[in-house]
């Protein structure tokens, strides 16, 4: 009757341990190797230099102003999004504002950028109508009013989304007695909402603040000048203009020291932090309104989506020409049908590694014991982020080396690199949904003996099929609007789609890649909508409400 | 033959730890009396093996169980709520604790249907916890914790709440347990459900 | 059926992935605008492989700066025979790997502004830094750098960033070359005007130019052939200054480690020849290194033709370029 400790397939709690363990670890290598060949081709760095030159401290400075800023226009924007959207479940186009919050951050910068411009430069849309509205207006899109709206344009959606999804698992117990003592306003931030997002707004902070830190074209671009300076710039500079290889190693370090130690702060919270019994019940429970929250929310959403929407028109009415057009030199199907099929090659496989890759880093934190032990498999989640991809690939090239030698290992070499640079977001897409099966379940499940695989295949995959249909989404995105490995890397003579729009950029055929830019715009939106149909639970789980014999009593 | 021998816990920051020792009979009822915070939840999860105990022995038919994972120990549980996964629908939630892969052969599913046709839930093998009532769901729980014929039931708090038709329907449930020789731990406030089940009670 | 999917997308690449076994390769690294689709890279393959017995493999990487990061990475284990696309820039820097064989051609056939002695590089094409205007925008655009510094602030330019990019650093050079140790309050008069500094020429000129936000950017005098021979407009120009343009000279080399140095030299002759050349006018949007004659396409006519040519060595802009680029840096940010 006994049988033996782990009788359930891969339930030896190494399988948990262990595959997200290497992971963290081979990150890790790569990391010290692309920094230590730096260092080691030319001799000895001079800290001293970088700490001293005024420039320097003025772009470390700018870097971390401008990012703390960022973080806190996102959270002020998002925040209150997320909560209207946790509250009002029920909208006409409701989830396609959810789509629409997917593509902000995936679209390719330049792209995104481009559609920002039609809307608030100096030519924009909204421009435009300042200028009708109030002749003397002094907008101006350059600087950093241009920086902190991309910004928040890129990060606003993706931090409400996170937030959302904590707020929609609130436990309905929690909610019902918030309702019926009519709490609203503080106090139902106070008892209901605050207790939700407490445990993942360090990490959702963190994230932002590393996305603005490490931002690069963006600030170049909207930035107005070389003041709007960050560390990200010195080190492509140093890298791939001057060749400085020690300084920018230098810089390097700096960054992962400034980006790492607040994902420390963050990550020794979260240790102290123990998970909290959330059940996650179904039911909507209505809070009470405020008199005219029903019109502040609806002009609240309003007003975000069309934030989000005015540039992607923007980058739609640019690109729609060249979709349009099938005279001129030959149809742009030809090009773009085989680029997307190369893309989707790279994407795929980097999207479905992502998001094994979150699983086992996430399953390694939570089986991991002791400080050491946790660390690596956490910095897995963010040390993709910071650590500038030139210096990823230099390591990654330097321990591959030999093998590169044709096109489908560098292929194969670009998706995993894509799918690491894209870990980070699967990661915080799929934490909060991973820790929503509580203590309660948790022991159930132990002494059910679904361990293992089964509580994989049985109890979690149900559990998580939406975000991880959410999180595929978002590894597939990104690494199909990834530029930046694949110029590191090389490829063959065949572009992917992100390629083949620099190319175009190149060769001034500006509406083509015009074009291009609204085709992978419109791709991407295919692929959130398509995993968010496929994500959605089978239809006989669905009719939630419908039976209800008896009244149901207080303790439930 | 249950024996817990000088089981002794303390949570992080409690000064004097608590110690357990008692033994129950196969096919007997032992009743925990004690007010709340006394540890009778604590005691349970002990048994069970959710918390790991600082010294002491627990033993069932001779066999020690205190360094068995929880899945391994032949132990069933009935908490007074959240047994129930409320993602999944109440037959897998019942399939589950027969095999934790939910590989289960006709009879199994025979099985599954007759116990919640026995505890008056015929048909209810789709819906989904959450539709269900506090009653209907602490009735899955027991459906479960019986198909799962472990000869060790632990009972924490099953029938608190509930009204009095559904207590009925669950007693005669555990009575025939007890009859089958399984040995039961049950910690309740209910002064009725201990008359009516338990052999023996033990204070905190 | 998302092995079925991957099998078709696999069917899809493998025939354009899939080379000769037997012939010798050649591999020329370079990026993406010389080997896209409508770039020179593919007729120049072809012309090649006509002549050569052998196949042409382009590597694609970003930018100039990229071909020599991975030639560095790579060292002396390195596959390319040929790095095609540095530039005034780079070269130096890339002498200095000692990865670079000595191209020991007679450069006869050279037709550029300037003489070329270098004995590492071989140009194959060239045009001068320009600021392009829309003509809709601005019907009167400054004649000279010097009216562009002192015109009213509300013409705004778009420039780009001498630390990311090659135009962003030939216009400091240019700055230098024309202004000399007074470029550094120069740059002030002129940063008042300047609307933007992007990281690369595309972005400035595909997300502010081209969306009408600054009616001139920094780009090639070369740039309106694009425009009036493929879209057909006239509308953006080119605007010759009185003091002259800095000159750009896109270059190849042979890398030294290669094993297939005869089929490369073989490959830097043919650089050379019309059967290259031809491709760069409208393909690479530059002049061509070689005289075209008749060849030369016809818009190529009504391009600038500046009066002077501003050059430095590139060994003189390695020696400089930090101090240029920080005294750029502090007349902008002061």
């Amino acid at each position: 009757m006994l049988a033996n400790r782990y009788s359930a397939p891969l339930s030896h709690p190494g399988w948990q341990l262990v595959p997200g363990l290497l992971l963290g670890l081979g990150l890790l290598i790569l990391v010290a190797f692309g920094l230590g060949s730096m260092l080691v081709t030319a001799g000895s760095a001079d800290v001293a230099s970088v700490v001293n030159s005024r420039y320097l401290r003025g772009v470390i400075w700018f870097t971390v102003w401008q990012a703390l800023l960022s973080v806190l226009l996102t959270l002020l924007v998002a925040l209150p999004v997320a909560r209207t959207l946790a509250r009002y479940r029920q909208f006409p186009g409701r989830s396609l504002m959810l789509r629409l919050m997917e593509l902000s951050l995936v679209l390719p910068t330049i792209v995104a950028v481009s559609g920002i411009i039609g809307v608030y430069g100096r030519q924009g849309w909204v421009t435009a109508l300042l200028n009708n509205w109030l002749p003397g207006h002094s907008w101006s899109l350059y600087g950093l009013n241009g920086i902190l709206l991309a910004h928040v344009f890129f990060n606003a959606p993706l931090a409400a989304r996170i937030m959302l999804q904590a707020l929609e698992s609130v436990p309905s117990p929690r909610l019902r007695i918030a309702s019926q003592l009519g709490l609203r306003g503080w106090w139902a931030w106070r008892s209901v909402e605050w207790p939700a997002l407490r445990p993942l707004l360090p990490g959702l902070c963190a994230l932002v603040f590393t996305l603005c830190f490490t931002s690069f074209a963006i600030i170049m671009t909207l930035g107005g000048g070389p003041a709007a300076t960050t560390l990200e710039v010195a080190i492509y500079q140093a890298l791939r203009f001057e060749f400085d290889f020690p300084q920018a190693a230098v810089l390097a370090v700096i960054q992962l020291v400034i980006c790492g130690g607040l994902w420390w702060l963050v990550f020794r919270q979260r240790l102290e932090y123990s998970l909290m019994p959330n059940r996650h019940f179904v039911q909507g429970v209505q809070l009470k309104a405020w008199p005219g929250q029903l019109w502040f929310s609806t002009l609240l959403l309003a007003a975000f989506a069309l934030f989000l929407v005015l540039p992607i028109l923007a980058i739609a009415s640019r690109g729609l020409p060249s979709l349009l057009t099938f005279t001129g030199h030959s149809s742009p199907y030809e090009q773009l049908l085989s680029a997307t099929g190369r893309s989707l090659l790279i994407a795929l496989p980097a999207g479905l590694g992502a998001v094994s890759g979150a699983l086992l880093t996430l399953a390694s934190v939570s089986k991991a014991r002791g400080r050491l032990l946790t660390a690596i498999p956490t910095s897995t989640s963010y040390l993709p982020l910071i650590v500038p991809p030139l210096v990823l690939g230099t390591g990654l090239f330097l321990l591959l080396r030999p093998g590169l030698g044709n096109n489908a290992q560098g292929w194969t070499l670009v998706s995993l690199i894509n799918g690491l640079m894209a870990l980070p977001f699967v990661i915080q897409v799929l934490r909060g949904p991973l820790a929503r099966l509580d203590t309660h379940s948790r022991r159930v499940a132990d002494q059910l003996g679904v361990i293992g695989w089964y509580r994989w295949h049985r109890v979690y995959w149900p559990l998580m099929r939406r975000p991880l249909a959410l999180a595929l989404a978002y590894g597939i995105a990104l690494s199909m609007g990834d530029f930046g490995v694949i110029a590191l890397f090389g490829s063959p003579g065949q572009p992917t789609l992100p390629v083949l729009l620099y190319q175009q950029l190149g060769s001034y055929r500006m509406s083509d890649a015009a074009g291009t830019g609204l085709w992978l715009l419109l791709l991407m939106v295919v692929i959130f909508g398509l995993l968010s149909v496929i994500g959605r639970p089978p239809a006989h789980h669905r009719y939630k409400t419908v039976r209800q014999p008896f009244p149901e009593p207080e303790h439930a | 033959m249950l024996e817990v021998k000088h089981l002794r816990f303390r949570y992080p920051g409690q000064e004097a730890a608590w110690e357990f020792h008692f033994s129950v009979l196969p096919g007997q009822c032992i009743a925990i009396r004690g007010a709340s915070g006394s540890g009778k939840t604590t005691l349970l999860n002990l048994i069970a093996g959710f918390l790991q105990q600082e010294s002491g022995t627990i033993q069932l038919s001779g066999r020690p169980l205190e360094q068995l994972e929880p899945w391994q120990r032949p132990i069933t549980s009935v908490f007074q709520e959240h047994n129930l996964f409320e993602h999944l629908d109440v037959a897998t939630n019942i399939g589950l604790g027969l095999h934790p892969g939910l590989k289960l052969t006709q009879d199994q599913r025979h099985l599954i249907d007759e116990g919640l046709l026995r505890s008056g839930l015929p048909g209810f093998g789709s819906p989904m916890p959450g539709d269900l009532s506090g009653g209907q769901r602490q009735r899955v729980a027991l459906v479960r914790a019986i198909l799962r014929r472990k000869p060790l039931l632990l009972l924490d708090e099953p029938m608190t709440g509930l009204d009095p038709e559904v207590k009925h329907n669950m007693r005669a449930l555990l009575l025939e347990e007890k009859a089958r020789g399984v040995t039961l731990v049950l910690a309740s406030h209910d002064e009725e459900d201990r008359k009516i089940l338990a052999d023996h009670h033990w204070n905190l | 059926m998302y092995y079925r999917l991957s099998l078709l997308l696999l069917a899809l690449v493998t025939p354009l992935t899939a080379r000769a076994a037997d012939a010798p390769v050649l591999n020329v690294y370079t990026h993406p605008s010389f080997a896209a689709d409508w770039g020179p890279g593919p007729a120049v393959k072809q012309a090649f492989e006509a002549q050569c017995g052998c196949t042409l493999a382009y590597t694609v990487l970003d930018s100039g700066g990229d071909i020599l990061q991975r030639l560095r990475l790579e060292g002396e284990s390195t596959n390319a025979d040929v790095v095609l696309g540095l530039d005034t820039a780079t070269m130096e820097t890339a002498r200095q790997t000692g990865l670079i064989g000595k191209h020991d051609q007679a450069l006869d056939a050279l037709a550029l502004p300037i003489g070329w002695t270098d004995k590492y590089f071989v140009p194959y094409d060239w045009g001068y830094f320009a600021f392009v205007y829309d003509t809709e925008q601005l019907a009167e655009p400054p004649t000279s750098l010097e009216a562009l510094i002192n015109a009213p602030e509300d013409l705004k330019i778009i420039i780009q960033d001498p630390r990311t990019s090659t135009p962003g650093l030939g216009l400091l050079l240019w700055m230098h070359s024309v202004y000399g140790d007074e470029a550094p309050a120069k740059w002030q008069a002129l940063s008042t005007k300047i609307l933007a500094t992007t990281q690369s020429w595309s972005d400035g000129y595909f997300s502010l130019f081209m969306n009408g936000e600054a009616p001139m950017i920094l780009s090639y005098s070369t740039s309106p052939a694009y425009h009036m021979a493929v879209d057909e407009t006239d509308r953006y120009q080119a605007v010759e200054f009185e003091e002259g343009h800095y000159l750009q000279v896109e270059v190849a080399a042979l890398v030294a480690p290669s094993d297939n140095k005869l089929l490369a030299r073989d490959f830097l002759d043919f650089m050379l020849t019309p059967d290259f050349q031809r491709h760069i006018p409208l393909k690479n949007v530059m002049y061509p290194a070689i005289d075209l004659g008749d060849e030369l396409p016809e818009v190529f006519d009504r391009l600038i033709t500046p009066d002077h040519a501003f050059y430095m060595p590139p060994s003189e802009v390695a020696g400089m370029r930090r101090k240029l680029v920080d005294d750029w840096l502090n007349a902008l940010t002061r």
